[in-house]
């Protein structure tokens, strides 16, 4: 059922040697391709028929769900709406993806929009891994949209990776924290040739006591461009983190907005970002330790998108 | 086993209203460090020693005069090719960096991802923590951790000849006393030619010989008691308010 390409995707944006354990659901070419449910995670079709809903039952502790995306049919750009009903209690692990293989010279994309319903207390690990390829001209595109709301005590962790070969990204991330919830979010980026990376990210620290930590990785290769905007309105007594650091390569360009709304007087919020070339000094150290030039730029990015 | 011949580091003065000016930090020095013995350079701030062990490095590239590591011209090669002909640098202010953990710097330098293996270095090393292994080298680090863990991937690289630039900045008290030891240690096993950059009167004891740098010149090469009249004079420090004297702290800056 899973011909040679579409393994070496799922490899590539799931970590997947064939199918998974546990449940999942495989979409290829707009369509579902393989599902299966387990004894506490749900997954049907919504009542649109554009998409799925993953429903997780309340207390499902050390679970996974599955649910990558591959492509590979020439003109495709496939929409898909995906809801995430997470259980109080839970503490589940979902593992996202899309890998395009652009063949001929049209045209190839993806728009997933997932949103969370992350339950009381409850706690989801989400990873969404970027990766297009293939010989062909067509142009790939990922415009993921990801909504995430976190009852009181909720805790969500995204890793949100594109790796390469994506022409166009535009990425929307909104989140809206409740009392207690926790939101860690790394985005980490890859850009060559003349890539485009658009990342908007819309924070909203509504309950008393939430946190949120924005980390964001970009680098540029090539004539490659990124751009970053981040805003963290604190409503409430809260605290929240924007880090993001951008190292520039060859000509890329780069441009970065974080910014900071406090509503609240208890509200903390800071930021930190830098552009730049790699650090000479991390250079200079590597090299010191046997590694040429070449090598000592790779393992600075390899660890920088880590 | 590492031969100085007229060494230049020559800069354009920027104080200077002609840009045909050139100014020495390294002036014309000529010096041979023996295989296995152990040196302290010292000297006032701004006299060279740094410059003087970023050149031996590779780190700065030379103006003039020649570089020798055991018989052959180093003065062109580059920092990767002098670090595998068996020299390791310890950085004054070492590189932090995003997503490289002190295991990471380890295999880069030793080859060797095994566990074990990595922990019989750090046993060997002393200093580190077990706990150090996994931190990221980044910013949260402090001065004294960061410092101990360029200590440590400086000796795990078993180089012929180590440079120490300052190595007990940031370090607490406690913990000079044992790094001594162990570059001593390491002096002794392996015979490593050890070159010391330091104030710190525990590094000078330790020497078997002192150099004191001065305008980018060597001033004095000797023992440590032949030096301590020349230390006296040299002895212009901007910290001596703050510290109450250099008799106290045992410096000789």
């Amino acid at each position: 059922m899973l011909d040679a390409l579409d393994k070496s995707l799922l490899k590539t944006v799931a970590e997947l040697e064939g199918l998974p354990k546990g449940a999942y659901n495989i979409r290829k070419n707009g369509k579902l391709l393989s599902r299966q449910v387990s004894a506490n995670i749900d997954i049907e079709t919504n009542a649109e028929g554009t998409g799925i809903v993953v429903t997780i039952k309340p207390g499902t502790k050390n679970e996974s769900v599955h649910i990558p995306v591959i492509l590979s049919q020439a003109g495709l750009y496939d929409v898909v709406y995906n809801s995430f009903i997470i259980g109080e209690d839970a503490d589940v692990t979902i593992v996202a993806g899309c890998g395009i293989h652009c063949g001929s010279s049209q045209a190839e994309g993806h728009a997933g929009i997932h949103d969370f319903q992350v339950g009381k207390r409850a706690k989801v690990t989400y990873v969404e891994k970027h990766f297009a390829t293939g010989e062909g001209t067509g142009r790939r595109s990922l415009n993921p949209t990801t909504r995430v709301f976190l009852d009181e005590g909720a805790q969500a962790q995204m890793e949100l990776t594109q790796m390469g070969g994506v022409d166009e990204a535009d990425r929307l991330n909104e989140a809206t924290l409740g009392p207690d919830s926790v939101l860690l979010i790394t985005e980490r980026v890859l850009t060559d040739g003349d890539q485009t990376a658009v990342s908007k990210n819309n924070i909203t620290l509504k309950g008393a006591s939430s946190r949120v930590n924005l980390i964001s990785r970009s680098v540029m290769r090539g004539r490659s461009r990124q751009i970053f905007y981040a805003t963290l309105d604190a409503q409430n007594k809260c605290f929240g983190h924007i880090e993001c650091d951008a190292i520039i390569m060859d000509e890329g360009s780069n441009e970065t907005m974080p910014a900071l709304k406090a509503q609240h007087p208890d509200a903390e919020l800071t930021h930190e970002a830098s552009i730049g070339k790699i650090a000479n000094d991390q250079l200079t150290k590597l090299m010191s330790l046997g590694l040429t030039y070449d090598q000592a730029v790779n393992r600075i990015i390899q660890g920088f998108l880590k | 086993m590492l031969d100085l011949k007229d060494l230049y580091f020559t800069v354009n003065d920027a104080e200077a209203e002609s840009a045909a000016f050139k100014r020495h930090i390294i002036d014309g020095i000529n010096f041979t460090f023996e295989k296995g013995k152990f040196y302290a350079i010292t000297g006032p701030n701004g006299s060279g020693k740094t410059t003087l062990a970023k050149l031996i490095m590779g780190i700065h590239p030379v103006s003039g005069g020649k570089i020798l590591f055991e018989g052959k011209d180093i003065s062109d090669l580059t920092i990767t090719e002098r670090a595998k002909a068996g020299i390791a640098y310890s950085f004054q202010q070492p590189a932090r960096f995003k997503g490289i953990t002190f295991r990471d710097l380890l295999t880069i330098v030793t080859g060797i991802d095994d566990e074990n293996k990595l922990l019989g270095i750090l046993g060997r090393v002393g200093i580190c923590p077990l706990s150090f292994l996994d931190k990221e080298v980044d910013a949260k680090l402090s001065g004294g951790e960061i410092k101990k863990i360029e200590l440590a991937t400086t000796i795990a690289a078993n180089p012929k000849l180590a440079i120490y630039d300052e190595p007990d900045t940031g370090i607490d008290l406690w913990t000079i006393g044992p790094m001594v030891s162990l570059l001593k240690k390491e002096q002794a096993e392996r015979r490593t030619t050890t070159i010391v950059v330091s104030h710190n009167r525990a590094f000078l004891e330790a020497a078997d010989e002192v150099l004191i740098i001065q305008s980018g010149k060597i001033a004095y090469h000797g023992n440590l008691e032949g030096a301590l009249p020349l230390l006296e004079d040299l002895s212009v420090c901007t910290y001596r308010d703050s510290c109450e004297g250099e008799r106290d702290a045992g410096c000789f800056r």
